[in-house]
């Protein structure tokens, strides 16, 4: 069985949200089973007040065991320096992070604010929020670039804002059971990150097609015109489906590209930046002329159904 | 005695929450609810893209991003004037009222009833049943409020995408409108949630449990078997057993913009605001219903950390700029909204006594407001949200084919500014935002918790919590138990505290 500590620091509790929707594996069948032990969740424990700094105390002081230390919330470091901006109980909850982690097998980092600032880290980033390894696309953060758990591993991050529920719930499971994780290069673990969104999206016909919607409330595809980032974006929302039934692209939501680190980006988020009339940003690997090229040929090889929008997504 | 102070972290809160109590003896006399997040939300907007807020500010709080939503889309169809279509104003209510059913299952049964599984309770008679129900994350009760809290978001991500943190509602209606297929799963997936507050929740018909319209009807409703070892029925009993029904009234005034847009009847100038439910100000002490009037809102920040300025500003003239001063009478990253003087509590209950539910009404006026009414008034809300989610499945059903979205002109959002309202499940939520040469100049939100977690304003006047614990008798000053229940009744959401407005020009790249 293996104990989690699970930390909020600049949150919004939307990762705790997504978790709480899991249902395959869910958290409590989880714990019913026997695989996750809860030392602390700030939404689940029924502990008294004063009981996590107590708990923190016997962790340092080595008379309780961490093996999975989770952090959900941006690394808040200002203002200048002090952390105050996020305290408990009259200390930096950064320094608590920094405090925990070396007695952790493994750190994770449940959420893009944890994994890289996220939201809070937007410019102007006025409360200096950064992630425990990077901040945005720059390795460092709060732990540094060189930092590794007892299990020699640098922090998981599960990205996403939120991430998605049972990515979560499916690698605990995983680090739980001393599987090996394989992890990308921005450390989050292929197996939930190893495909684009825009695979598996309902539009995709549209976009094969070269039919790009102007405005919303459409059938069409969203990158070329309304921001949609799911063709440059790694994650697995349209190949598992969020609360068993969809996703943003086939809801006719652009796909914000929440588990990159430059999320939330700095253009206006419901339009696409452009070179002349093709994105700026192509799809993931993809050569600018070849590109332009096979989109001139689909566009008009496209059938009239697809033309006239028949078709649902 | 001896005045001593006590420092109380309190968790099974949404964010961080200290309160900070002054004890004569066992009994509190003086309280400070201390804030301690700061995120910056607001400043984060400034510089951008209107239609962005969409996107960042449901990020605020992961509990009610759809709340967020919903009324960052109603500040900019203000703002430009813009018409809604019934069609997407159903379907904006109905994902509204599902977030809220999730957020009222998961609050009363994974923050609020752990605390009836402590071990200064083990000697009650219903200790055992309680423990089978409530259990954290074990209990029969939490189990299947999990279930059915998983199922209901299923609704929203059906014309969103996901849940949580999705942007579907845009200034001029939804991203999706709802097809014949939709409209089957949608009432599906309310009938089954409806089935299981029907044999978890209440043990009775949502018909007969609605109809209970006084406090003699429902005392007599509890004592009938199946009532009794409801989840109501158990919180209920034991609630009152330990006398949550003495405990924690607070400010006694009540403040709700009205629950759900009527989606017949939303449409600009927006000068009035048809809603379901009616809104307003409910003054316990006679029952006397003021309409709400948005301009009578204004924040002050003399005892939180932010630059001074002297009593209460409305949101469009507010200015909020970090000013951290420990070791001073400032203890708070929350400001102090107040209602023209008043001090008022935000919430379900607000919205059940504005809206005339006769039963909760009957309740408030034989009690007066306490922590248990809150907690009941909460699941009654659950299911009269239920109740309404039908009857709009049946309204979308003649609504199918027609427009969802109507979209904006290119210059719709230039020049101007907007607001808008919503009952999220915590209560009144605002957002205001003004918007020059196309770019958002100021962006301000009062959340439900702003209001209830509120400090002390220009005039010294407590915030709702800290009156509704002061005066308040401790069993046990190194356990404060009570303190737990009396807060957790309101559903606190501190991640909601966001605060920071400030006017001017940031240095932006790209687009």
């Amino acid at each position: 069985m293996a104990s989690l500590l699970w930390l909020q620091t600049g949150a919004c509790s939307g990762d705790t949200m997504s978790l709480l929707c899991a249902d395959s594996p869910s958290i409590e069948s989880m714990i019913r089973r026997g695989l996750l032990d809860i030392l602390w969740h700030p939404s689940l424990s029924a502990t008294p007040p004063g009981g996590l700094a107590a708990l923190i105390g016997r962790i340092e002081a080595g008379e309780q065991g961490l093996d999975i230390l989770c952090i959900e919330g941006s690394l808040i470091t200002g203002p200048f320096g002090t952390g105050m901006f996020d305290s408990y109980r009259g200390g930096a909850k950064i320094d608590i992070v920094k405090a925990l982690a070396p007695h952790a097998r493994y750190v994770v980092a449940v959420g893009s604010c944890s994994a890289f600032g996220g939201i809070p880290a937007a410019p102007p980033n006025p409360t200096d929020s950064i992630g425990l390894q990077f901040e945005r696309e720059r390795p460092g953060g709060l732990l540094g670039p060189d930092w590794r758990s007892r299990a020699g591993l640098p922090v998981i991050n599960l990205a996403g804002c939120p991430t998605h529920p049972t990515t979560i719930t499916r690698s605990l499971a995983l680090i739980a059971d001393d599987q090996p994780l394989e992890l990308d290069a921005l450390n989050r673990p292929r197996a939930f990150y190893g495909s684009t969104v825009h695979q598996g999206c309902t539009r995709n016909e549209y976009h094969e097609y070269d039919l790009e919607e102007t405005q919303f409330g459409g059938r069409g595809c969203l990158f070329f015109n309304l921001g949609c980032q799911g063709p440059n974006t790694l994650a697995n929302c349209n190949s598992e489906l969020w609360n068993r039934r969809s996703s943003k692209p086939r809801a006719g939501v652009p796909c914000f590209g929440c588990t990159s680190p430059d999320f939330p980006r700095d253009g206006d988020l419901f339009r696409t930046e452009k070179l002349g009339a093709v994105p700026l940003k192509l799809p993931l690997g993809v050569s600018r002329a070849q590109y332009m090229a096979y989109k001139n040929l689909a566009h008009a090889a496209a059938p009239q159904r697809v033309k006239d929008r028949d078709m649902e997504p | 005695m001896a005045r001593t102070t006590l420092d109380i972290d309190l968790n099974r809160v949404e964010g961080d929450l200290e309160f900070q109590v002054d004890l004569d003896g066992n009994r509190v006399v003086d309280a400070r609810c201390v804030g301690t997040l700061f995120r910056g939300f607001e400043q984060l907007l400034i510089g951008r893209a209107p239609k962005d807020g969409l996107v960042i500010t449901p990020r605020v709080c992961g509990i009610c991003g759809t709340a967020h939503l919903y009324t960052a889309a109603l500040a900019l169809e203000r703002l430009a004037g813009l018409p809604v279509t019934p069609h997407a104003t159903l379907v904006r209510n109905l994902c509204l009222m599902a977030e809220n059913v999730q957020s009222d299952l998961r609050q009363s049964f994974l923050f609020f009833t752990p605390d009836f599984v402590h071990p200064r309770y083990a000697g009650q008679p219903l200790f055992a049943d309680i423990e089978a129900a409530f259990a954290p994350l074990k209990g029969s009760v939490v189990r299947s409020a999990l279930s059915a809290s998983r199922k209901v978001v299923e609704l929203v991500a059906i014309f969103g995408g996901q849940w949580p943190h999705s942007s579907y509602m845009l200034p001029g209606g939804i991203t999706r409108g709802a097809t014949a297929r939709d409209l089957i799963d949608c009432q599906d997936i309310v009938d089954q949630v409806i089935e299981i507050y029907e044999r978890d929740i209440i043990g009775d018909s949502l018909d007969n449990w609605l109809a209970l319209d006084g406090s003699d009807a429902f005392f007599d409703w509890l004592d009938a078997a199946p009532h009794a070892a409801s989840a109501v029925g158990l919180l209920t009993r034991f609630a009152r057993a330990i006398g949550l029904q003495h405990i924690g009234a607070g400010a006694r005034h009540f403040l709700s913009a009205g629950s759900w847009h009527d989606p017949l009847r939303w449409q600009p100038p927006y000068t009035d605001a048809p809603t379901l439910l009616a809104g307003g100000i409910y003054h316990a002490d006679g029952g006397r219903l003021d309409p709400f009037a948005p301009e009578h809102i204004n924040e002050h920040v003399r005892h939180s950390w932010y630059r001074p300025y002297p009593g209460g500003r409305h949101p469009f003239q507010g200015e909020t700029v970090p000013d951290y001063q420990p070791d001073t009478d400032r203890y708070t990253w929350a400001k102090a909204p107040r209602y023209g003087d008043q001090v008022v509590e935000t919430g379900p209950l607000a919205d059940l006594l504005t809206g005339g539910d006769e039963l909760i009404r009957s309740l408030q006026a034989r009690e007066g407001p306490n922590a248990w009414l809150r907690q009941f008034a909460r699941l009654r809300r659950t299911g009269l949200t239920l109740h309404f989610m039908k009857a709009h499945l049946a309204e979308l059903g003649r609504q199918l084919g027609t427009p969802h979205f109507l979209p904006p002109p290119a210059d719709a959002f230039e020049h101007g500014e907007g607001y808008g309202f919503v009952q999220a499940a915590r209560g009144t939520l605002g957002h205001w935002l003004q918007v020059t040469d196309g770019r958002i100049s100021r962006y301000q939100i009062v959340t439900p918790t702003s209001w209830n977690a509120s400090p002390r304003d220009s005039a010294g006047r407590h915030g709702h919590w800290e009156q509704s614990v002061i005066g308040l008798e401790l069993a046990d000053p190194a356990d404060p138990v009570e303190i737990g229940h009396i807060v957790r009744s309101h559903d606190p959401c501190l991640v909601c505290t966001v605060h920071f407005v400030q006017r001017g020009e940031r240095r932006r790249y790209g687009v």
